[in-house]
């Protein structure tokens, strides 16, 4: 469904991703890892048309993206920013129903496929207990949820993430991540997931996009992504590998730096 | 209490205004006929005219706060209302007389002035790489006091008539005769409400910043700048006819959003009623003060808005106020 070849993005002289090339079919999970800095963020904007590109290098289903309005791009892909210091000054109901904005002029009225679509994106991530309250009153997780339902909302086949786990503690780390994964595999929505968690990445994601300075390090079946060599390079990190204790699959942990410093 | 029962109580209390404030200091030994023609030709025209100025103001202060989201992004703090006033005093100074379609030459050079301000602005803030709320804010602040400065350059080279008038319509004042002025600027305010009201969508999802927005499905860019070229409009036509009366723009928006919550369908209607009546009552007690003589109602508003806009900073330090 979404092609991208050889995709660039400078802002002023300064370049911040380099000839990216990948390609997602329908009900795909890629997640893009990669120290900070290496321009995983500006990748997912250039494919919302928030960060623009000029080059007509990506395509949605055989249609180039920059030739979309931004209101019907809306109506195909779907965007979960970073959490970090933002505040919204909306009731949780007001925002998830702003979702439905791309099916929508200023003149058409709220209809039955309206409210299914709220119905089902508030049902799938469970959000229906806190949707008289106030968005500045959510939790972390609850207030990541309550993104995903709005994003869900748009009911579009691709939906991009932004380091959704960010910032949560290992509890709703793991609900949110089941919640991705259940969007996925139940209901057939093609994710592309910004992470810094490594093993979530090669355990649950279909392929793996490593950037590194804004250039793909590495492209490829995440599983194959635990391997010393790589990992080294992407990171600037030792990695050791051990099987899950429970699981048995392989996961990466950070070796420990002996004696640099002393 | 519900948004309705709000607008409702707002619409009550705006009615009571409209229809008491023009009897406030009418002095009733006077001759009844005089009295009659005081009412018709001078007070409720001038009532009137206060309703569209602070209504079209404090529109546009809450079309600028939703669009940067933040608090401190007004017309006048983005250097808007200097660019129209350097526009107006630019064309008393230079003794331009010229009207076409009925409007005002002061409306036009207003308004040419407030979209080179806008424009200046945005293109500044522009040209370092991203897009930023704080550099605009800083940009807005610069401009501000670079066009202050040209205004009093203006007013300091002409001659002492046209000085009194630039210093008089500096400070504001909604001192009108008949009912020529509010016609003037009737369609301006009436323009920019029917565009506020059709982008309340869109308003709604810029105040939850760009990407989101964009991310929705708005053009972002395309509505900012329709935005920016119609508050122009309205500043400037208010700014051409009773000087920059500030702390409107800032003031009834916050004050609308803490009544009303900030869904712009119902924030835009209270706030187009809030900033009409405020400013009535703020003409009023410019009347009232030093009867019979006046006071310009710019520096009532100024002195009202300064310490409540502090206490209003104070009191939403800790929870987010936009």
């Amino acid at each position: 469904m979404l092609n991208v070849k050889q995709l660039s993005v400078a802002v002023g002289n300064k370049i911040l991703i380099s000839e990216i090339s990948f390609q997602l079919k329908q009900g795909d999970y890629l997640c893009v890892l990669g120290p900070n800095g290496a321009g995983k963020s500006t990748l997912l904007k250039a494919l919302m048309g928030i960060v623009k590109t000029e080059d007509a290098n990506i395509t949605l289903n055989g249609q180039t993206l920059i030739q979309l309005s931004q209101k019907k791009l809306a109506r195909h892909i779907s965007y979960v920013p970073q959490a970090y210091g933002r505040q919204l000054n909306f009731k949780v109901a007001d925002f998830i129903k702003m979702g439905r904005y791309p099916y929508h002029s200023a003149f058409t009225e709220w209809t039955s496929n309206d409210k299914q679509a709220m119905d089902r994106a508030i049902t799938i991530t469970n959000v229906s207990q806190f949707l008289s309250r106030h968005m500045q009153t959510l939790s972390g997780g609850e207030s990541q949820r309550v993104m995903i339902a709005a994003a869900l909302c748009q009911q579009t086949p691709l939906l991009l993430l932004d380091e959704p786990t960010c910032f949560l503690d290992p509890h709703h780390q793991v609900e949110v991540h089941q919640l991705i994964r259940h969007l996925n595999t139940q209901h057939n929505i093609s994710i592309i997931e910004v992470s810094h968690d490594l093993n979530h990445a090669a355990q649950h994601s279909k392929h793996i996009l490593a950037l590194r300075n804004g250039k793909t390090l590495w492209y490829g079946r995440s599983a194959d992504i635990l391997q010393a060599t790589h990992l080294q390079t992407l990171y600037d990190q030792q990695f050791v590998f051990t099987p899950h204790p429970q699981t048995g699959a392989m996961v990466a942990l950070p070796s420990e730096l002996v004696s640099d410093f002393l | 209490m519900k948004p309705v029962s709000i607008l409702i109580l707002i619409s009550v209390a705006t009615f009571a205004i409209l229809l008491i404030s023009p009897y406030l200091g009418l002095n009733s030994t006077t001759n009844p006929e005089i009295q009659q023609h005081i009412l018709r030709q001078l007070r409720i025209p001038r009532i009137l005219f206060a309703f569209i100025a602070g209504a079209g103001l404090a529109l546009c202060g809450m079309v600028f706060q939703a669009m940067f989201h933040n608090p401190l992004a007004t017309p006048f703090t983005l250097g808007v209302a200097s660019g129209a006033s350097l526009g107006a005093a630019l064309y008393v100074f230079l003794g331009l007389s010229f009207s076409l379609l009925g409007i005002d030459g002061a409306t036009f050079a207003a308004f040419i002035g407030a979209l080179i301000a806008i424009s200046f602005v945005y293109s500044i803030s522009r040209l370092r790489s991203g897009f930023s709320t704080e550099t605009l804010l800083l940009t807005g602040v610069a401009i501000s006091f670079f066009f202050s400065s040209l205004i009093l350059f203006t007013q300091y080279m002409s001659n002492v008539t046209d000085s009194f008038r630039i210093l008089r319509w500096l400070m504001g004042s909604l001192t009108i005769v008949g009912y020529r002025d509010v016609l003037q600027l009737l369609p301006f305010v009436t323009i920019c409400i029917a565009v506020i009201l059709w982008l309340s969508r869109e308003l709604n999802l810029l105040m939850a910043g760009d990407d989101i927005a964009l991310s929705r499905g708005v053009s972002v860019q395309k509505t900012r700048y329709l935005l920016f070229i119609i508050t122009s409009l309205c500043v400037g036509a208010i700014v051409a006819l009773c000087g920059p009366i500030g702390f409107i723009g800032m003031m009834v928006p916050h004050i609308c959003r803490l009544l009303i919550g900030s869904d712009h369908r119902w924030l835009t209607p209270a706030t187009l009623l809030f900033g009409g009546s405020f400013l009535i009552i703020c003409d009023t007690i410019a009347r009232l003060i030093i009867a019979p003589a006046e006071i310009p109602v710019g520096v009532i508003t100024t002195l009202i808005g300064g310490p409540f806009f502090l206490w209003l900073l104070i009191k939403s330090r800790n929870s987010s106020s936009i």
